[in-house]
Formats: C-alpha cells, structure tokens, sequence
C-alpha cells in the first residue's frame, strides 16, 4: 500500500512541475507572435476609423510596456489566484465566465466521443483478436483503417453536406435547437443529444481504427503466453478468458493511450466544432489567436493543459488498480 | 441479442429526437434572421462607448442612434436624432438642432441634454474617445431642450463626421456608472427602432420593438433574430436553406451558388462602396521611390483580368483617382488632362522602365546599374484568397516587363505588423475611408503619419508625404465652405495622380445578400435607398425602419 501512495505521490510531484512549465511557456509563446491585439481590431475596421483610434484602444486594454519579467509574476499571481484576466478579443468579459461554458461543450461532445470511441474500439479490438482470422478480424481492421486515413476534415465536411444539407436528418450546426431554453430540462438534453450525434459520429468513425487495432495486437501477443494456455487448462469460460485473463492484461498501453489521447481531443475538437459551429473552445482558441487575445488563449491553453494533467492523474490510478506490478 | 435490441432503442429514440426537433422548426416565422458577426457563441455586451469590443451589432445600429446617417449610396448625411446643425464664428462653434418628441426605450424623455453628456463623458474616459474629439473641442454644451452647442479649441470642419454620426446613451442611465469603459450595458435603453431583448442565450439571441419609437408605425417588423455562424461556409448553407433573412457574406460565384436555387427570392446586391483597394508600393525601397518605377508596375497590370479572376467580377478596376462609384462626383473635371496611369499599356510601363535605366538582360529580366536583379515581394495575408489570386495575376503581369514580384502570405498578425512597420515591398491593402476623399488623400500624402520604417505607422504604410499637400489639408480643415471643399479635393486628387504614392487596383464593393421570401423592402439595385450590407452600422438602421413583413 505505502508503495502506491508513494507512486502516486511521485506522478503528482512530476505533474506539478509540467503544470508550471507549461503555464510558462504559455506566458512567453504568445508574446513571441508579432503584432499587438489593439493594431489588429484597428485593422479589422479596415481604413473605416481614423487613426487617432489606437489611443483610445491601447488605453482601453492597458497595454503595459513593463518589463516582461514582471507582467510574468502577476501573470502567475492572479492564477493562483484564480483569476485570468479579461478577453481583448471579447472585451470586457473576463476569460472565466468565456471559457467555462465553452469548456463544458467541449468536454461534452469531445469527451463523449473519446469514451465511445475507446471503449467501443477496445471491446472489438477484443473481440477480433480473440476470434481471429474470423470473419469480422478480416474485413474490420481493412475498413476502418481505410475511414481513419481521410482528412478529418474533409470526411466531416462530406458528413454534415450529405447528412445535414442533403438528407437534413441532422442540423447543420449548433449545439442545441433555437426552440429550446439551455437548462436541465428534457428538450434541451434530447435537443442537445440530437445536435450532437453527427459530429460525434464523425469523431469516433475516424478514430476507432486505431483503438481496435492497438487492443487487437496486445490482445494477440497476450493470448499467446502461458498464463492463458493454464487458464484453458483449468477449463475456465471462454469468456471469462478472454475479459478477466487477456483483455484486463492487454489494455493497459490503451489506457496510457487514453490519457494522451484526451489531450489531442480538447484541441483536436476544433476542426469538428468549426464545420458543425459547435461552441466549445476549440473555435474559441482559434478567435484568440487571430485577435492576439493574450488572456483568453492563456486562460484556454490552461484549462487544456490541467484537463490532461488531471485525466492522466486518474489513468495512473486507474493503472495502479489494473495492474498489481506498480503496486509492489 | 442484445446487440439487436439495444440497435433498435438507438433508431427509435433517434426518431423520436427528429421528430421533437422538426416539428418545432416548422413553427411560423415571425422574426427576421440576420447575420453580420461571426461568432460560436454570443457575449451579452450592448456598450456603444467602447470601440473595443465586442458590442453586439445592432448596439449602434438598431438599439442606439446618432445624430445623422451617412447614407454612402446618396453621399448625404441624413437627419436622424438631429434636424439641422449650423457652422458659426468662423467655424469655431458648431451648433446642431436636436428632434423634438423622441422617447428612449424607458419612457424617458430624450433631449439635448443627453447629447452633451454623451460628448462630454468621452472627455472624462480617454478610452471612449475613439475618434480623438477631444483632440478639438473645448466644450459641449447643451443650450436648450433642443440646441447643442460644440465649441472647437481649434478649427477642424473634418470633424463634423464623428460628432454627427456618435451613438447617442441617456444620461439618466449612463451617469450612475462607475466605470462606462468596461461596463457591458446587458439591458439597453435607447432611442432606436429595436431596443428589447426578449431572450440571450449563447447560441441565438432575440431583440425586439421599441414601444416608444418616434418614427410612428415603424419599425414594421416584429423582431430580429441573430443565430451564430463561426464560417461563411455556415452562413452559405443556411442561406441557401431558407433559414436566413439578411447577411453581409461574401458568396464566390454568387449567382450560381446563391440566386439560381430560388431566383424569385434569392438577391443580392454589391454596390461599390466609392473606396479602392491598393496595391501598395513602399516608396522608402530604393527602387520603388521612383515614380516611373511605380507608374510602369501600374501600367503592366491588366486590372480586368485581376478583377475577373481574383474578384469573380464582382467589382470593376480602379480608377486612377483612387475613389469610383458612389464617389465619383468628386472626380476633377481636370482628368482628361492627366495621364491615367491606371490603364493596362505594358508597352509603356517597358519604355518607363528603360528610360529610368533598368536594362532587360538575355533572360528577359530588368537589373540595376549595379546588376543587382528587379525583385519585389507582394505579401498578402494567408487564406484571402481573392487578394492571393490577385497577386498572383500582378505578379505574372510584371514578370511580363522584366520584374520578378514573389507572391507571400503572412498571418494576418504578421501581416499588419510588416505594413505598419514598412517592412514590405508590394502589398494588396486597404486605404483610409471617409464621407469625402479626403480621408485617403490624406492617408496617402500627409506627413502628420509619416513614420520611419521600423516604427509603427497606423496609417500611410507606404511612407509618403508632400509639403505642398499638407497645406491643401490644413486649408481644408479650415473651411465648411462646399465650393472651397470641392477645389481643395481636386488639388489634392491632381497631386495624388501626379505622384502615384501608390497604385489603385481595383474598386471596393460591399457583400450584401438577403431573401425575401418573407420580408421585404430591402435595398436593391433597382431601389436604392440605402446600402444593403449590415456590415455599415448606422446606416443599416435605413434599412431596419424600412423593411416589411411579406
């Protein structure tokens, strides 16, 4: 026991430490752009105001010329704090109150793509492998692995224009119908699921190839050593075998993949949220960075990070549960 | 199965959600749906102070009002919470006759008052000074119910156009605010035709009537509906599927895409705004400070065709004057006289190119004395694809006389950091716009901007100025005189032909598309009246009183 609570404690010492790098760089990076974030809502008028403009507006953002080492000390201060400034781009609302729902969207659709798609892909990866050479483990992997290599992009536009434009099965955008009041009320969540589903499809067609593969070939290997050919021996359930014995053995990689995995969603949803004008966060970053908006991409590239941090923090328990080695 | 009952919950209940879902879409449309901002989801921000932000769309141009509309289709200011206003003391004092009868949207009374107070609560915030007023005025004061009164520390007539067309707020509101720079303004009270919000979400947001609007029986429809498009590939698709009034999206090949799927309903209309967009020449670059230099790359480019490749033809080439369309009554009735250097003679732009000394070598292309090659970067910022197509037909243009001119994208940051830098050679890029083209003249030939390169200019990238021009502007600023204003803009039109500080390409059109199936009225071709782009706040409110509900 002592040895997991030292593991665990070991993995947050180390997530503290990638916390606080990627809050630096997460400072600098954005300084290092070139242009400043009033001269680009004064371009955005393009020629329509006068140029006595920009006094009025770098007034208005306070924008400092204070050594970049000191604005780094009450960058790291106020979020501590908890506070993350206010959006230029979105002026004068505070990064918080911008983020917070877009964030709960993301986490939504994203999330609940990431879980389907994984769990939905090991559990056939599972499957195939354990009947392989069978029907489904010869025309599966092909399948899929041919859907996975489109461009996301593409195969989302082609989705929403065949599904949503010429089928209108789906609507074309949005996260929920205009008819009905965000709330917990029942049209809203049905409303909300059924806005969901197509975006969310297209998500999970192109990832889970590569879930069912990776479970596919652990599977194998696993299946192959000893400990299993004992369990046939002992004249355990085929199925019993299969989940308790191989497939409990055979997802850990998966779950660390998992972890990673989440990562690259809650930036990766952004192409999924700009073609289905979805409101989460991923559009909303891109809107940061075209208005140089320094707090909110701040404030965004935050809530990633810690997102993963913390979704990697509950694998590796999740880890320590699964397999007994790391607990010795 | 399992499996098989759990794939048939998965398409019932998948039926159900269309189901609940359709039959609520169907209800009857009530509401026009407009879209002007692209934005995933909406920020409840209604301040009409604050240029920096994020006010939604109607705040200053449906919700709050100015004193006079400047309609860019007629090229007059209209009369709006204003009547008249008169220049006095040698255009010292302005004085301006406010509308008697007008209501805000709470009942109270509006008067002179309020105007003087919105003025002078610019004076105590700097930060809501975004047209610089203070940099003039002495004093606004409010002489009666119905007289303000703008007194000038320094004469500037220019002026005028920021004090007519500011956004009116009701002092009994806006006095109790701390802190009106950052103050969002959820619940608006003002004197336009729509002022109530009847619901805010993220996704869509309602406004609608005034109950006390002064103009009687208007406005005539009943609200405005604003859902979210983060694209304009968006805004196509629910254009083309009806769920879409009005918009101000720039559609390629328009008719096609847009007017053929309902050619009774679907309209469009992209009247040229008077305006031009540049090909900016640096004219700090060795090479380029040249004016043959300059007239030659402006001869060697065929504008028809940038227009009809890089434009869709939806535009027409610019007039060697710098201002077209609605803008053309200002022409000098000089012009036959000058050299239009706008039109397409590659032979001229070669004996240009001789004659300063640049020699064709055996590849065909041009050299310094020094034999160092004739080589100009255009940059452009990435994805503007109708600018990059532009560029491109440019850059064959001049490959044709012996220049060799490279095609670059920039991030749009990147981008306005190099053309207010001067760290450029060529560019495709906007100029000053104003009511008169003094704004751009002014924008190309005044030292006032002039910045050395490396220092941020805000305008006048290309770094040019006169001495002779500086006085015309001065002269200008001075009088409110109509005939003495029309001499001045032809001196200085002569002057900016004369010097090519840098080359018009082609003219500036507005995107405007709107389907009347179900409201009408709008501005057309055929009807005038306004502008029909949303993307001119306060002159959409022309159109907002105007339409109707078919």
């Amino acid at each position: 026991m002592n040895h997991s609570v030292n593991y665990l404690l070991r993995r947050l010492g180390f997530y503290f430490v990638a916390a606080w790098a990627a809050l630096t760089l997460n400072f600098f990076i954005p300084r290092m752009m070139p242009g400043d974030p009033a001269a680009i809502i004064f371009a955005r008028f393009r020629g329509k105001l006068k140029p006595e403009a920009m006094n009025a507006l770098r007034e208005t953002f306070g924008l400092t010329d204070e050594p970049l080492l000191g604005q780094y000390w009450s960058y790291l201060k106020s979020i501590l704090q908890g506070d993350l400034g206010i959006s230029i781009a979105y002026f004068p609302e505070p990064v918080t109150s911008i983020i917070s729902s877009a964030f709960l969207w993301t986490i939504f659709l994203a999330g609940f793509s990431l879980i389907i798609s994984f769990s939905l892909g090991t559990l056939l990866g599972t499957i195939i492998a354990w009947n392989r050479n069978g029907r489904l483990d010869s025309t599966l992997p092909p399948v899929l692995a041919f859907v996975g290599a489109f461009p996301y992009f593409w195969l989302a536009m082609v989705a929403l224009y065949i599904f949503g434009f010429e089928l209108s099965w789906f609507p074309l955008g949005h996260a929920y119908g205009n008819h009905v009041t965000p709330g917990f009320n029942i049209p809203f969540i049905l409303s909300a699921l059924y806005h969901a589903i197509l975006p969310a499809s297209t998500m999970i067609i192109v990832s889970l190839g590569g879930w069912m593969l990776s479970m596919r070939n652990i599977m194998i290997t696993t299946l192959g050593t000893d400990y299993i050919s004992f369990a046939h021996a002992k004249g355990l359930s085929s199925r019993l075998i299969m989940l308790r014995y191989a497939a409990r053995n055979a997802i850990l990689p998966n779950f660390t993949g998992f972890g990673m995995a989440l990562g690259f969603v809650l930036s990766g949803a952004l192409l999924t949220e700009i073609i289905f004008s979805y409101p989460g966060q991923g559009y909303l970053l891109l809107q940061a960075v075209r208005a140089q908006d320094f707090p909110l991409m701040q404030g965004l590239f935050m809530t990633i990070t810690f997102a993963v941090l913390a979704a990697n923090w509950i694998v590796d328990i999740l880890i320590l549960f699964f397999d007994p080695r790391t607990r010795t | 199965m399992i499996i098989k009952i759990i794939s048939y919950l998965i398409l019932i209940s998948f039926f159900i959600l269309v189901g609940c879902e359709n039959s609520n879409e169907l209800k009857k449309r009530d509401g026009l749906r407009v879209y002007q901002e692209a934005q995933m989801s909406w920020i409840r921000n209604f301040n009409p102070l604050s240029l920096a932000g994020s006010a939604r769309w109607p705040t200053s141009s449906g919700i709050y009002e100015p004193l006079f509309i400047y309609n860019s289709i007629t090229g007059e200011y209209v009369p709006w919470l204003a009547l008249d206003y008169t220049w006095e003391k040698g255009n010292k004092v302005l004085k301006m006759l406010i509308r008697k009868g007008v209501k805000w949207s709470d009942g109270e009374p509006f008067s002179a008052e309020d105007v003087a107070f919105t003025f002078n609560i610019k004076s105590k915030h700097r930060a809501l000074d975004t047209r610089d007023s203070w940099g003039y005025l002495k004093e606004v004061v409010a002489v009666s119910d119905s007289i303000v009164k703008f007194e000038f520390k320094q004469i500037y007539v220019p002026g005028f156009d920021a004090l007519a067309t500011q956004s009116i707020v009701a002092k009994h509101i806006w006095d109790t605010i701390d802190d009106p720079v950052k103050y969002s303004n959820p619940n608006p009270v003002g004197t336009g035709p729509f002022t109530e919000i009847i619901r805010f979400d993220s996704q869509l947001w309602e406004l609608g009537k005034n109950p006390n609007y002064w103009q009687k029986g208007k406005p005539q429809i009943n609200k405005l509906i604003f859902p979210t498009f983060p694209s304009n590939e968006q805004v196509t698709l629910a254009l083309l599927s009806g769920n879409l009034d009005w918009a101000g999206a720039f559609i390629p090949a328009v008719d096609r895409v847009f007017v053929s799927k309902d050619t009774e309903h679907h309209k469009y209309w992209f009247p040229l705004t008077g305006h031009t967009t540049f090909l900016h020449t640096n004219t700090k670059h060795p090479i380029l400070s040249d004016i043959r230099v300059r007239k030659a790359i402006s001869y060697a480019i065929d504008r028809e065709l940038v227009v009809k490749v890089g434009m869709y033809d939806y535009t027409e080439p610019a007039h060697v004057s710098g201002v077209s369309g609605p803008m053309s009554k200002w022409h000098s009735p000089y012009l036959d006289q000058v050299e239009d250097w706008t039109t397409y003679d590659p032979l001229k732009a070669n004996i240009l190119l001789d004659n300063a000394g640049f020699i064709k070598d055996k590849t065909g292309l041009r050299h310094t004395q020094d034999g160092s090659p004739l080589e100009f970067d255009i940059i452009i910022v990435s994805g503007w694809s109708d600018w990059i197509r532009s560029a491109q037909i440019v850059s064959q243009n001049l490959k044709n006389i012996g220049i060799k001119a490279k095609v670059k994208t920039y991030d749009f940051g990147a981008w306005i950091s190099r053309m207010q830098k001067g760290e450029f050679d060529l560019a495709i890029g906007w100029a000053e716009k104003g009511t008169t083209p003094y704004a751009l003249y002014k924008g190309m030939m005044s030292s006032e901007y002039l910045k050395p390169i490396g220092e941020t200019a805000d305008v006048n990238w290309h770094r040019f100025s006169l001495t002779s021009a500086d006085s015309l502007f001065r002269k200008y600023e001075q009088t409110s005189d109509q005939k003495e204003i029309t001499e001045i803009i032809y001196e200085l039109q002569h002057l900016f032909i004369e010097h090519a500080p840098s080359l018009p390409l082609f003219a500036e059109a507005s995107w405007a598309e709107c389907n009347t199936k179900y409201f009408t009225n709008f501005p057309s071709k055929e009807n005038p009246y306004a502008t029909l782009s949303p993307n001119y706040p306060p002159e959409n409110l022309l159109v907002l009183v105007n339409l109707m509900r078919r």
